[in-house]
């Protein structure tokens, strides 16, 4: 579908964009990401009222999760949460197998380094996504294995 | 038609909040005073409803994991919370979206036509408000957790009241 890809082009320019940047204002060893992640926050903030609209109220945490899985994943990749773990203290771990951003390249360890760049926007997205229904939290991602990520969600409870 | 010239000439009056600070993101209303007094003894009114509000969410909260569910009560996972509260003179609604925006809506308790404001119409006009607020949300210009400026919404607030069925 072309309306797709252009998903995918404008999410790698503006992680290229990004890395100009933060070339240009001298760093030199780390590459830095924030603004790509707080691109992902202010998107997955708004996009999240209009996904819970026509939605019955969450009874509780999990079941939150279980809408990001589910509805919320389809909603922005066109698939669902291929795995969700938690251990109910409140860190939840989401796998997905074939994480889009990352099919587009080499499955050996090519491009393992630059993974990293890739899912630095999704994890805004998720906090965003959160931030918005009242649940603080912290989205780390892990990339051991190609095309697989797996999302960690630390929930914040003050 | 009864209906639509009641919400012109009643007062009617909305506002939504944001979640635990409660501080206002938009008060609008429609009606035929704009007398001060009359907008802060509003503004009261929407404060006393906000405590049945968050009175009856606890509640929900609290029934989900007993067993005792109570019919009367209209559905509990439901966004729409009906009649919070009603005085002589007003009815006050509530909403509150999964995001824990709460919508309330003050009307008069009486139509100049005598007839009664019905729930489902209140229910739409709700639903409608929230859609109108997640289309404002989606405004680059609006930062969250601000008052809502745009005076789209605005008119297309106005515009809902005013037009309601």
């Amino acid at each position: 579908m072309a309306d797709d890809i252009l998903f995918d082009l404008l999410h790698s320019e503006i992680i290229n964009y990004a890395l100009e940047q933060s070339k240009e204002n001298g760093n030199k060893k780390e590459v830095d990401l924030s603004i790509v992640e707080y691109i992902g926050f202010a998107a997955g903030y708004k996009i999240m009222e209009r996904l819970t609209r026509e939605w019955p109220r969450f009874k509780d945490e999990l079941d939150t999760m279980k809408f990001i899985c589910t509805d919320f994943w389809t909603c922005i990749y066109k698939k669902q949460i291929d795995n969700l773990r938690t251990n109910h203290q409140g860190v939840y771990v989401l796998q997905d197998n074939g994480f889009r951003f990352l099919t587009n390249f080499s499955n050996g360890h090519q491009y393992l380094e630059f993974a990293p760049r890739f899912v630095a926007y999704t994890c805004g997205l998720i906090r965003g996504g959160l931030a918005n229904l009242c649940i603080n939290s912290v989205v780390t991602a892990e990339v051991q294995s190609m095309p697989s990520c797996k999302f960690h969600i630390h929930v914040q409870r003050t | 038609m009864t209906t639509r010239s009641w919400w012109r000439h009643g007062e009617s009056y909305r506002m939504s909040r944001l979640r635990t600070k409660n501080s206002p993101l938009y008060i609008g209303g429609i009606g035929n005073d704009t007398n001060t007094d009359n907008e802060l003894s509003r503004q009261w009114l929407v404060h006393t409803a906000l405590d049945a509000l968050e009175e009856r969410l606890a509640s929900n909260n609290s029934n989900t994991t007993g067993a005792n569910t109570n019919n009367t009560r209209t559905d509990l996972r439901d966004l729409y919370l009906g009649l919070l509260y009603s005085t002589d003179t007003h009815k006050i609604y509530g909403y509150v979206t999964n995001t824990r925006i709460k919508l309330v809506l003050v009307t008069s308790s009486t139509s100049p036509s005598g007839s009664n404001i019905r729930d489902a119409e209140v229910r739409t006009a709700l639903r409608r408000l929230h859609a109108l607020y997640a289309d404002a949300i989606c405004n680059p210009f609006h930062l969250p957790g601000d008052q809502i400026t745009s005076l789209k919404f605005d008119k297309q607030v106005k515009n809902l009241m005013l037009n309601n069925v």
